[in-house]
């Protein structure tokens, strides 16, 4: 798991068929200093982030596969809002 | 998942039989800079993805790694671990 800060939102409409309804944000994953990494990653979200928060994000497609089916390609998902950021 | 770009199509003769009849693109990763800037560079490091998406060249893709790129193909076991998931229609940054 790490932490990552929501930049804004994707919007696709050709997609793997268990990805529809589901919300896309882009977000950058954060070091321990608070500097963002190089690329952006697209996670899905459950929990409502707003562009700016700070986000718990998991690596494990457990959470996708339970809520979307075993042949998700969904893998990272937004598990908890940092409080207060 | 990450993003690309989708610079080619790979064509594979022989290949093992997991990936007969699959579609395989050549992805170059985007950087939040060039993302940002929208001036069609990507600056990752090249890698090939799975594609049934029918994506195309120059188009942006988020694409899924590691054991998950697998599971659309659940129960077959495949030994993929790059799978094109969208194709982005657009992006809204915040500033």
């Amino acid at each position: 798991m790490f932490l990552a800060r929501i930049e804004g939102t994707v919007v696709a409409t050709v997609k793997h068929s268990t990805l529809d309804g589901c919300r896309f944000l882009i977000a950058q994953r954060l070091e321990a200093d608070g500097t963002a990494a190089a690329e952006p990653i697209v996670i899905v979200d459950w929990l409502g982030a707003a562009s700016g928060a700070t986000v718990l994000v998991s690596t494990d497609g457990d959470i996708a596969r339970s809520r979307l089916g075993n042949t998700t390609p969904a893998r990272l998902v937004v598990v908890g809002i940092v409080d207060g950021k | 998942m990450r993003l690309g770009i989708v610079r080619g199509h790979v064509v594979l003769n022989p290949a093992v039989p997991a990936f007969a009849g699959k579609t395989l693109v050549v992805l170059e990763p985007v950087t939040m800079d060039n993302l940002r800037a929208g001036n069609g560079k990507g600056g990752g490091k090249a890698l090939v993805a799975v594609d049934e998406l029918g994506a195309g060249k120059g188009q942006i893709v988020a694409f899924t790694e590691g054991r998950e790129a697998a599971n659309p193909f659940w129960p077959n076991s495949v030994p993929v671990d790059a799978y094109c998931s969208m194709i982005v229609d657009s992006i809204s940054i915040q500033p």
